[in-house]
């Protein structure tokens, strides 16, 4: 009997995951997570300094921080992520960065 | 002196609060104690001088200390990543928070007639530097296990008690540094 070529079919998707896997371009995201000591209020003010976000986009993230032990705040380039988690640790919020689908 | 009624906004660009004297004595032992326990974790600036200049430090694991560990977090979950990561930055967060610690030292120590009058700067590293003694105190209490229900009923010969005392005067005192600063961030 002889052998079986293998004949992979590369469709374009396909090949986009590929290039996902060797690409650095999936996104980053960063995480906050629930702590006990930080107060709601100042959480909320340091999302609004430092994303910019409006009371209201900043009280419903920290709720989700508080509600659901985490929130994720920020999504895109890991360079840029990573300069959000050390403001977020400058303010004492403990704040981590990790690929979107490693959550 | 009467104790202090926390921070009031003033005009645009001032947050004034008036502090009792051993209020001050106490803040001023407490940023004290973090400038201290920031500079433990110094680098042996000899082992590299040229690293030390870029800012990349020696330091790549964790802090053993609890305290310190809140204080300098891990960015990663990752061991390798968040290793990586600390040797690139952990020192520029060290000073940053040494900072906020000397600007809260420095406005109380030079406080005439216990006013603290900040500009919207130095609100900001207030707003880091109380936040940094909170961390340590929270830590030391255990606020992650003790419920405040626990934390409430220490006996009244514990230490831990004025511990948690301090520690809500802080939070107070936070929160209405923030509020003032929320006022001109909704206006």
């Amino acid at each position: 009997m002889g052998k079986l070529k293998p004949q992979p079919t590369v469709t374009e998707e396909t090949a986009a995951e590929i290039s996902a896997i060797f690409s650095s371009d999936r996104p980053w995201v960063v995480v906050v997570w629930d702590d006990p000591i930080n107060l709601m209020t100042y959480v909320t003010y340091v999302f609004m300094t430092v994303f910019g976000f409006s009371k209201e986009k900043a009280t419903e993230l920290m709720l989700q921080v508080h509600n659901e032990g985490k929130s994720i705040v920020a999504k895109g380039a890991r360079e840029e992520m990573e300069r959000y988690v050390q403001r977020l640790h400058e303010y004492g919020l403990w704040a981590t960065l990790a690929r979107e689908d490693q959550i | 002196m009467t104790p202090t009624e926390g921070f009031l906004r003033h005009g645009s660009d001032a947050y004034i609060a008036n502090f009792a004297e051993t209020e001050r004595e106490v803040l001023v032992n407490l940023v004290q104690q973090i400038i201290e326990i920031l500079a433990e974790r110094h680098d042996h600036a000899s082992q590299d001088p040229l690293a030390a200049m870029v800012g990349i430090t020696t330091h790549d694991s964790p802090p053993d200390d609890e305290v310190l560990l809140r204080l300098l977090p891990n960015a990663y979950q990752d061991g390798v990543d968040a290793a990586e990561f600390r040797r690139y930055t952990e020192s520029t967060l060290r000073e940053k928070k040494r900072a906020h610690a000397m600007s809260v030292r420095m406005l109380l120590l030079s406080a005439t007639d216990g006013d603290v009058v900040l500009d919207f700067d130095n609100a900001q590293a207030w707003l880091g530097g109380l936040n940094d003694v909170r961390l340590a105190l929270g830590v030391r209490l255990k606020v992650e296990q003790n419920s405040p229900e626990d934390l409430e009923l220490l006996a009244p010969d514990d230490p831990m008690r004025a511990v948690y005392a301090v520690y809500t005067w802080l939070g107070w005192l936070q929160e209405t540094l923030v509020e003032a600063l929320m006022d001109e961030a909704s206006s």
